[in-house]
């Protein structure tokens, strides 16, 4: 027998091990250079402080030293989630400095149950739950070795039969934690807000800077999946638009604050046809951390709580830092907006003076040819760019006057720095224009009737309001290499024929595939969904009330349940035992019970001197039980349990 | 603080001193959470919280799944208790101030293995490791002894942290018992004073040295003491006898004490006692308003002896 406060060997490196795989689904979703700094720290507090807890002093200048890490890596005293759950980290591995102690390793374990949950805040995907399962289970069994530390049970078993004990338990407890998983009634709203972010992802903002996407154009990561309800637009149709830029400031593209207020102009009319072709579709948006959201080209109908601005990007009311979903209908616009206010014709006229001097000089001598005509301005430009301009994602950085370098210099850049670049070359022709970023193209999943549209695949192409005809789309990339933006993997798969490659992509697509049910139905199960969980037992949308008690009545048997299973093997010892209790309580009840230390033949002699008319049946029966039990007669057993069982008093 | 402390203890079950063996049934097990148990809730609610703040569902499974096993494991923590028998319960008498060995025969009915459980009964502890499914296991209690008479166990508490250390399962035994503790001997003093009459008659005595005379033979005597020489003029076998000068028969008189305080005269007495004991003379006890005991050796009248003046009134 130990001490039972000390923590033997076994169970601390238990309680050590569950704290590594808890900490692991967090640090795979912090930067990967800071993560190896944590897990190299952890280890080494845990090894040094083996054999005697490390000095106070040292544990805290170990604790400002990854203070300083976490404000290095995560953006300065910007606090954000992954500044959070960064701090969670670095504490858990300064944790192992004292495990000594019962208690101590007991609040190592607990804490660190919570970096599986920090990592969820980050991240949801499929991989990270089955590692934070993995971390749990782990926690439970180091909990389960701490409890043998504390009653001394210096040589506990093995792990098989440990692992059975704690795999009971979790097994036992599974369905009352699937029930409270569905029944539990969920906010429709959150009480507090999430906090974003330190470190923003990069992707669609309010702001470009033409050269600044780079790494998004190589990310294949999933940006939206899309599931229309009836017809599809061809590919070359799906523009998904996203935020709309207006503001140049020889550098950057910036969205003007006032605009996202302003609803769209209703009385100019964006002359959508009612009739004519129209898309119903719904669109699943990964999480992004930002209010924008993107949809096709141009979104008529919205749910009610987006809105939906003067220049038709729609904004989301609080950050999408989670997996979202939104049904919508999109058509094409047949005249958008035919009217053009003067304050917005202003604005995409505005240039930043002193900049691009030879685009300025081109436009005016442009302009001067073609006088009024803004629709041959539009389509000379368009065919120069085609004829002399080429796609490369391998651009220098840009100098003060970046649309006259890329338009007379370069003549190379991808779709940032041809937006830009047109657009500039519009205004100084003056025509009103603007750039508008989202994402362009789609490929199709095979497996489920969906369109994913990949973080890659983000593009910027411009608009230019032509008079009669209103906003008009120009995307003078796609009249320089359209297979960059409508080319999906498909087609570039189909053209080079690999089979290899054919056959991964069908891998990948069906990855996909699991991801996108995945999202359905573990990530997307929410207040609405749960509402709608009753319907098949004729509750059309369920309360709170009517959740809450069938969750408690499930739950009540469900700990029956578990209370039953747990006890079977306490009854199931020995079956005439049972019987023979059994017909004893049925004495009992008359008040004829047998006392415990009462022999049977005894206590039948009792009964029978108090109920004559027991003495034929009990007499002999508790003598044939005396003999099975004690003597080890040899009898048929099933029949005396029979007997037993039907004796009556 | 103690006073309810005391009030909540003494509401629970069992209220009264029971006979043996006595099972433990649900209506006598409490389960509560521990110190850690609670730390350990109050970071799942914190993390169900967020979770469906958040509307976060893997984590939200994750929370609830640790919850339902940690709810499971209050359960298992009643059921290691559950059905556990207290067969018997001995203790052989030590005088004050040394240990009492308390012992206690343990049965676990059915199929499942009890682990860690702890037996607390007064400052005692001890700890059973493993109890295996229908088997029976002796733990010994350590109690400490002040005072001679009689020690009242009182309750004795078995309780349990199995499976994750999440929940105390524990229960009450009140075995009708009360343990005898004998009076602590005076260190050292003078020695017993010889019976008035001297020296005694000689007792024969197997291993004393004078013959006495010869016998026959008798089953189960021993092979030594057979006289081979006379039986070989005998028609039997003849076997020696021997004997020794009996030390002087004792009085121990409680009167013989009188300047002496009470529990002094105890002390003494009890010393006297344990020297004549060990050897092995024969000794009357004289305690007031009680028959004289003995005279008699052996551990029966040692016994006697020490419980009378272990049971006489404290002051």
């Amino acid at each position: 027998m130990t001490e039972p406060n000390a923590v033997n060997p076994t169970a601390r490196r238990w309680a050590l091990a569950a704290a590594g795989l808890a900490l692991l689904p967090l640090l795979l979703q912090l930067p990967h250079t800071f993560s190896l700094l944590i897990a190299a720290t952890m280890a080494v507090v845990a090894w040094l402080s083996w054999q005697r807890p490390l000095p106070g002093l040292l544990r805290l200048l170990l604790a400002l030293a990854l203070l300083m890490a976490v404000f290095w890596w995560m953006g300065g005293l910007r606090f954000g989630r992954d500044t959070g759950c960064a701090l969670l980290a670095a504490m858990l591995a300064i944790k192992p400095a004292e495990t000594a102690s019962l208690r101590d390793a007991r609040s190592l374990v607990g804490f660190a149950l919570f970096a599986p949950f920090a990592a969820f805040l980050l991240d949801q995907g499929p991989v990270l739950l089955v590692l934070g399962l993995a971390a749990a289970l782990a926690g439970l069994l180091a909990l389960q070795r701490l409890a043998d530390a504390e009653a001394g049970l210096a040589q506990a078993d093995g792990t098989a039969p440990t692992l059975l004990r704690v795999g009971r338990l979790v097994a036992l407890g599974l369905p009352l934690a699937l029930a409270a998983f569905w029944l539990f009634p969920r906010l429709p709203t959150p009480l507090w807000g999430v906090p974003e972010r330190a470190l923003a992802r990069p992707g669609l903002s309010d702001t470009m800077t033409p050269g600044e996407w780079i790494d998004l154009m190589t990310d294949d990561r999933p940006a939206l999946r899309a599931q229309f309800f009836g017809p599809t637009p061809a590919q070359s149709q799906m523009y998904w638009r996203g935020p709309v830029l207006w503001d140049y400031d020889g550098r950057s593209w910036t969205r003007p604050r006032g605009l996202q207020g302003q609803a769209p102009l209703r009385s100019a009319g964006a002359g959508f046809d009612a009739a004519g072709p129209g898309w119903d579709y719904q669109i699943e948006l990964e999480p992004t951390d930002r209010r924008q959201l993107v949809a096709l080209d141009l979104p008529v109908q919205v749910p009610d709580e987006l809105f939906l601005s003067v220049d038709y990007s729609l904004y989301a009311p609080r950050p999408l830092n989670a997996l979202s979903r939104w049904r919508l209908r999109s058509a094409p616009p047949a005249r958008f907006d035919a009217d053009l206010p003067a304050p917005l014709r202003q604005r995409a006229l505005a240039l930043p003076a002193g900049y691009n001097p030879r685009t300025l000089a081109l436009a005016a001598t442009w302009r001067r040819e073609a006088g009024g005509d803004d629709a041959a301005i539009v389509a000379r430009a368009m065919q120069w760019i085609r004829a002399e301009f080429g796609y490369t994602l391998e651009t220098p950085l840009p100098g003060r006057h970046a649309a006259d370098e890329f338009l007379f210099d370069y003549k190379r850049g991808y779709c940032e720095h041809f937006s830009s670049a047109f657009v500039v070359l519009m205004r100084a022709a003056g025509i009103p224009s603007r750039v508008v970023t989202g994402y362009a193209g789609g490929v199709r999943n095979p497996f489920g009737a969906y369109w994913m549209v990949r973080r890659m695949d983000a593009h910027a192409w411009a608009e230019v309001w032509l008079p009669g005809r209103g906003w008009v789309r120009a995307d003078p990339t796609a009249a320089v290499a359209p297979e960059r933006i409508y080319d999906t993997l498909e087609d570039r798969t189909l053209a080079g024929g690999g089979g290899l490659l054919r056959g991964l992509d069908r891998f990948g697509d069906f990855g996909d595939w699991m991801r996108r049910g995945w999202n359905d139905w573990m990530l997307g199960f929410n207040a609405e969904r749960q509402q709608r969980l009753l319907q098949p037992l004729g509750i059309e949308r369920a309360g709170n009330t009517q959740l809450t008690v069938l969750l408690a009545l499930l739950a009540l048997a469900l700990l029956g349940a578990m209370a039953w299973l747990l006890a079977r093997d306490a009854r199931g010892a020995d079956p005439l035992l049972r019987a023979w209790h059994r017909m004893d309580r049925r004495y009992a009840r008359l008040g004829l019970g047998r006392a415990a230390h009462e022999p049977p033949l005894a206590w039948a002699q009792r009964v029978a001197q108090a109920r004559p008319q027991a003495t034929a049946t009990l007499l002999p029966l508790s003598r044939r039980f005396a003999a099975a039990r004690y003597a080890g007669a040899v009898e048929d057993l099933g029949a005396l349990i029979r007997d037993l069982r039907r004796h009556r008093p | 603080m103690a006073s309810w402390r005391d009030r909540l203890a003494g509401l629970a079950r069992p209220r009264r001193t029971e006979p043996l063996p006595v099972r433990l049934d649900r209506r006598r097990i409490y389960v509560l959470p521990t110190r850690f148990g609670l730390f350990f809730g109050a970071l799942l609610a914190a993390m169900i919280l967020g979770a469906l703040n958040y509307n976060n569902n893997p984590a939200l499974l994750l929370a609830l799944l640790l919850a339902a096993a940690a709810l499971a494991s209050l359960i298992a923590a009643h059921l290691q208790l559950s059905g556990l028998r207290l067969v018997a319960l001995s203790a052989d008498p030590v005088a004050a101030g040394h240990p009492l060995p308390l012992a206690l025969l343990l049965h676990g009915a059915g199929a499942r293995t009890r682990r860690g459980l702890r037996l607390q009964c007064r400052d005692a502890t001890a700890w059973i490791g493993h109890l295996p499914p229908e088997a029976s296991v002796e733990a010994v209690l350590y109690l400490s002894t002040e005072r001679r008479g009689w020690l009242e166990p009182g309750r004795i508490r078995i309780e349990t942290t199995q499976p994750l250390g999440l929940a105390r399962a524990w229960a009450w035994f009140r075995p009708e018992t009360d343990l005898l503790v004998y009076p602590r001997p005076e260190p050292q003093g003078p020695p017993a004073p010889s019976a008035t009459d001297g020296a005694g008659p000689p007792r024969r005595d197997a291993t004393g040295e004078d013959l006495h005379h010869l016998r026959p033979y008798r089953a189960g005597d021993t092979r030594g003491a057979i006289a081979w020489k006379p039986s070989a003029r005998q028609a039997h076998l003849m076997v020696r006898e021997y004997e020794r000068p009996a030390a002087a028969e004792l009085l121990l008189d409680w009167r013989s004490l009188a300047p002496l305080p009470t529990e002094s005269r105890i002390a003494r007495l009890a010393r006297w006692v344990d020297e004549a004991e060990r050897e092995g003379r024969r000794y009357r006890l004289q305690l007031p308003g009680q028959p004289v005991l003995g005279p008699a050796q052996g551990p029966a009248h040692h016994h006697a002896c020490l419980r009378a003046l272990a049971l006489l009134p404290h002051d």
